[in-house]
């Protein structure tokens, strides 16, 4: 099932490092997805933090990924370790709220062949969907309000001050 | 530095269940440092009660702020004016900080996000260990800067006990024998001589046997 079709938000959180032509090979994608995806490209996976995994979940995400080198190839040694770590702690607290762990996942590049950002997105797209809209989304926006510095005001948490 | 824990979220919950206009107020020093009770943390805990609530279909205001410190009257001023719009405050501050704002703000709601848990030590990143317990009548000078009271587990003056094994300590295998780094820095101090006292018990009077502690220092008060 194309998750296109299934009307999924998906926010990607990728590491630089594994496509240095990131910037045009992902507009093409976010062209035709207009604001279904998102991408969030970062120095290293090593800087994500689960601040922003929860704040793309908050602004409407219901699938987040984020997508690391192979393992052992991390540029900065053991950022993609990290980011496993992070992962874990922000779905423990996804889960402690009813939410499913799973809408975090993360992914690894693999180390046979240079990857394109666009081509891992659509790979993701294409899987059968684990989870459906997220019950963040779906109650709608009679819910909760964010505060100041909540997650409207946010750029999605990648460009969160820190 | 102070220690804390998040409480569950399923505790925190239950004492924000009847509010609907919450602010969450955070700690920029000790907690932030243990990464219990920064401005990351927060962020973390609001979005999270968001979204808790958003699934169940219930209105609620989350505000965020984090002052530098929650335990001192000049930082807790930054509340004035804003902590009236709410209905409850979340503090993430440790117990002193929590405390500090409910004496400022005696009208305000205030509830506690956090388990202050022990004054520690940064050992590595994530990492935090307890080596001080604040007993009011330290002794460090005595023992090579090793605190027997809090790292050794039967709290011995005079030890070592003789149960520990390959240095490390018969009760717990992970924690180094508190009395053997005593008498390892004291070799390499040339102090041994300090070995020989005999060390009577502590004055526990000091610690909490009289009620709550204070300090106070006439000269660095601003009334006379």
């Amino acid at each position: 099932m194309d998750q296109k079709t299934a009307g999924l938000n998906i926010t990607i959180f990728f590491c630089q490092q594994l496509d240095t032509d990131q910037d045009k090979n992902r507009r093409s994608l976010e062209k035709e997805l207009g604001s279904r995806i998102r991408f969030f490209p970062l120095p290293c996976s090593g800087r994500i933090d689960p601040l922003h995994l929860l704040r793309a979940l908050e602004s409407g995400a219901d699938m987040v990924y984020l997508i690391t080198c192979p393992e052992g190839a991390c540029r900065y040694r053991e950022g993609n370790l990290r980011a496993w770590k992070r992962v874990r702690y922000a779905r423990k607290l996804i889960e402690e709220i009813g939410l499913e762990g799973t809408r975090i996942e993360l992914i690894t590049g693999t180390a046979a062949t240079p990857v394109t950002i666009d081509e891992v997105a659509r790979e993701l797209l294409a899987r059968e969907a684990v989870v459906g809209v997220s019950p963040v989304r779906n109650s709608g926006k009679h819910g909760a309000e964010s505060g100041e510095h909540g997650a409207e005001s946010e750029e999605h948490g990648a460009e969160s001050k820190e | 530095m102070i220690t804390a824990e998040r409480k569950p979220m399923a505790e925190i919950k239950a004492m924000l269940e009847p509010y609907r206009k919450i602010l969450v107020v955070g700690c920029g020093s000790c907690v932030a440092e243990c990464a219990s009770g920064g401005e990351k943390e927060v962020g973390l805990l609001a979005s999270a009660l968001r979204m808790d609530a958003q699934m169940e279909g219930r209105t609620i205001e989350v505000q965020e702020m984090t002052l530098d410190r929650q335990c001192v009257y000049e930082f807790i001023d930054k509340l004035t004016g804003v902590v009236d719009r709410y209905d409850v405050v979340l503090s993430l501050g440790c117990g002193a900080g929590v405390q500090a704002v409910a004496e400022v703000f005696p009208d305000a709601f205030i509830v506690p996000a956090l388990n202050t848990t022990f004054i520690g030590e940064t050992k590595e990143p994530g990492v935090w260990i307890e080596n001080c317990r604040a007993c009011g009548d330290c002794k460090l000078g005595y023992f090579a800067a090793v605190c027997p009271v809090t790292r050794c587990a039967k709290g011995l003056f005079n030890g070592p006990c003789g149960g520990s094994k390959n240095g490390v300590c018969e009760v717990d295998p992970d924690t180094p024998c508190a009395w053997q780094l005593i008498v390892e820095r004291l070799e390499k101090a040339g102090r041994t001589d300090l070995l020989e006292a005999f060390y009577p018990p502590a004055d526990w009077s000091k610690q909490q046997g009289k009620g709550p502690r204070k300090i106070q220092r006439e000269d660095q008060r601003s009334e006379s």
